[in-house]
């Protein structure tokens, strides 16, 4: 094992009775990586996660943590920690007694300053003894957050980490996670189906369809280079249209042209957006959206004007589909 | 809910009235057959019932069976409650409904079914001889395993169904949760399950235990007179010997019995809660 595989899935194929979740799936972290699995709901993003965490037996292939082959292994020995979509708190336990949770089954000694530096991790520390009943959903995930974090383990799991906050604590969160992963240079690996969350916060993304990696890479490099449609269409390609070597191009809202240009389509929408002004269009070509500064002319719904998909603002697809 | 509290205590006062005339007050009636004697008032009557050492014979068996009963299906109940939770959806209601199915077929169907079952003849014996096990069928039928098989199979779905809705309102993920954090399946039962099912355990170990120590048909067909439970000499105790008293003992036993189980356990549970 090098820094390069210091999580390895390999040949990874994963199952809930007779429907395969997961399909042989191949793939390396980096020790101290902060890694988001994207896709859509059943790509089978969770399952892999939960495959890491132990609570999915793999039907074939294998799973290596640190150069340990864990495929065997159950979730209590695999050193791995997980965030739970639902925080998965313990209610009839105090806040102090759901972090010395693990730390109790280990035995560990120094158990009371350990329990309360990990609530000070997460700025919780006067919320010790309180139930978990009476934390809000945002404290309650930044105990469930702690819990795992005293552990120390070699892999921190983090089930859609932001989804169920509002717009305001998501980014808080989001700033809390970087800076975790900052300090305790731990190894991350978090589900989301937000592409701007695996944007905004993954050094590497690696998207997936229907239990396959359908492209892995930097944020920058799937935005700005997406393989395939469906790549294209889940990082924000609106228009995506076949071109003469069988693969495809992509256009960006904002880099469809509008009033000139050889295509015509009619105004179905229009809504304004700040600094942009978003369009909708019913066209020959298919349904196309575009936004433009709001200082070009403005449009009204019903009129048909020209537009343009130019080629150079476009992105190359090698697949259509 | 009313604006006047009138028309509420007008709606419930049938149901009142009917459960004072033919409930409470021949229930009073009869219990109060024990205390009474020709001098007055004594108790001399549970003295008497509890010097008797058949009496007590059957008391202890009873109190026995019930605790036995209650506590095999307690144990029982979470594998199968369990299991059924971890099934996806339809599978699970499905199991569930197996589950419930012979709360509808007659107690007494289903106890004749184990004469069958039990019996010198019956399928257990056929398959022991068969095995070369024992050489000639040997009693199961009127003894104490009869009657516990009985009332188990008898009253092991309560205790399913009460464990079952207790772990569906479990937060999910409670039990992966501990799991990553180092459980083994013992510690995940005894520091997350048993403390978040505990109501559920007592009311299911409250219907067991009162159910068995107040079956009838059950003991009466696998039990017979050799093995008397409270219930089944009570019956005796009026039917063949005309013996009011002795039956009105035998019901307050059943009645304290009945409530001294639930509060035990309640206690129990909130004992474990408030650490």
């Amino acid at each position: 094992m090098t820094n390069e595989n210091f999580v390895s899935l390999r040949d990874l194929t994963l199952a809930y009775d007779k429907t395969v979740a997961v399909d042989r799936l191949d793939l390396d972290i980096r020790k101290g990586e902060l890694i988001a699995l994207l896709g859509p709901s059943g790509c089978g993003k969770t399952t892999t996660m939960r495959a890491i965490a132990g609570l999915l037996t793999p039907r074939s292939g294998s799973v290596h943590i640190d150069g340990r082959d864990v495929t065997r292994l159950p979730p209590s020995r695999r050193e791995v920690g997980l965030v739970f979509q639902s925080y998965a708190l313990f209610p009839h336990l105090s806040v102090f007694e759901n972090v010395a949770f693990g730390l109790r089954l280990r035995r560990e000694p120094d158990l009371d300053a350990k329990v309360m530096a990990g609530l000070e991790t997460v700025g919780l520390t006067d919320f010790a003894k309180r139930q978990p009943a009476d934390l809000s959903g945002g404290q309650q995930q930044r105990v469930s957050l702690a819990r795992s974090l005293v552990m120390h383990p070699k892999v921190l799991l983090l089930d859609e980490p932001l989804s169920n906050l509002d717009a305001r604590l998501r980014l808080e969160m989001r700033t809390e996670l970087q800076r975790v992963q900052r300090e305790t240079g731990i190894t991350m690996v978090f589900v989301t189906h937000d592409q701007s969350e695996a944007l905004a916060l993954a050094d590497r993304i690696v998207l997936m369809r229907n239990g396959a990696i359908e492209q892995a890479g930097t944020a920058e490099e799937i935005y700005n280079a997406p393989v395939s449609g469906f790549a294209a269409d889940f990082m924000g390609f609106e228009t995506i249209l076949p071109n003469e070597a069988g693969g495809g191009l992509a256009w960006r809202p904002g880099a469809v042209v509008l009033g000139s240009g050889p295509h015509h389509g009619e105004i179905r929408g229009a809504s304004f957006a700040g600094e942009r002004r978003e369009y909708v269009l019913e066209s020959a070509l298919g349904t196309i959206k575009a936004d433009v500064p709001v200082s070009l002319p403005r449009y009204e719904i019903g009129q048909t004007i020209a537009f343009d998909l130019p080629r150079e603002t476009a992105v190359e697809l090698a697949r259509l589909d | 809910m009313f604006e006047n509290r009138a028309i509420g205590l007008a709606l419930v006062l049938p149901a009142a009235i009917f459960a004072a005339a033919l409930f409470l007050l021949p229930v009073g009636i009869l219990l109060s057959e024990a205390f009474r004697t020709e001098t007055g008032w004594s108790l001399s009557a549970y003295g008497e019932f509890f010097a008797s050492p058949r009496n007590q014979t059957v008391f202890f068996r009873t109190l026995k069976l019930a605790t036995l009963v209650a506590a095999v299906s307690a144990v029982i109940g979470y594998a199968a409650a369990f299991a059924i939770v971890s099934l996806p959806p339809t599978s699970r209601g499905r199991m569930f409904g197996l589950v419930t199915l012979p709360l509808m077929i007659s107690p007494v169907a289903r106890t004749y079914a184990w004469l069958v079952i039990l019996g010198r003849t019956g399928f257990v014996n056929q398959i022991l001889v068969d095995l070369g096990l024992i050489e000639t069928p040997i009693r199961i039928l009127f003894t104490e395993t009869a009657v516990f098989i009985g009332l188990l199979q008898l009253f092991l779905p309560l205790m399913i169904i009460s464990l079952v809705s207790a772990m569906e309102n479990m937060p999910r993920d409670a039990v992966p949760a501990a799991r990553i954090l180092g459980a083994n399946w013992l510690q995940v039962f005894w520091k997350v399950i048993l403390p978040l099912t505990r109501e559920g355990l007592v009311i299911g170990g409250t219907l067991v235990f009162t159910g068995s120590m107040t079956a009838y048909i059950t003991p009466a067909i696998l039990g017979g007179s050799k093995v008397l439970m409270l219930e089944t000499l009570l019956y005796q105790r009026v039917t063949v010997a005309n013996d009011f008293v002795a039956a009105s003992v035998i019901a307050m036993i059943l009645i304290v019995m009945s409530f001294s189980a639930n509060l035990l356990l309640k206690r129990l549970a909130t004992a474990r809660k408030s650490r």
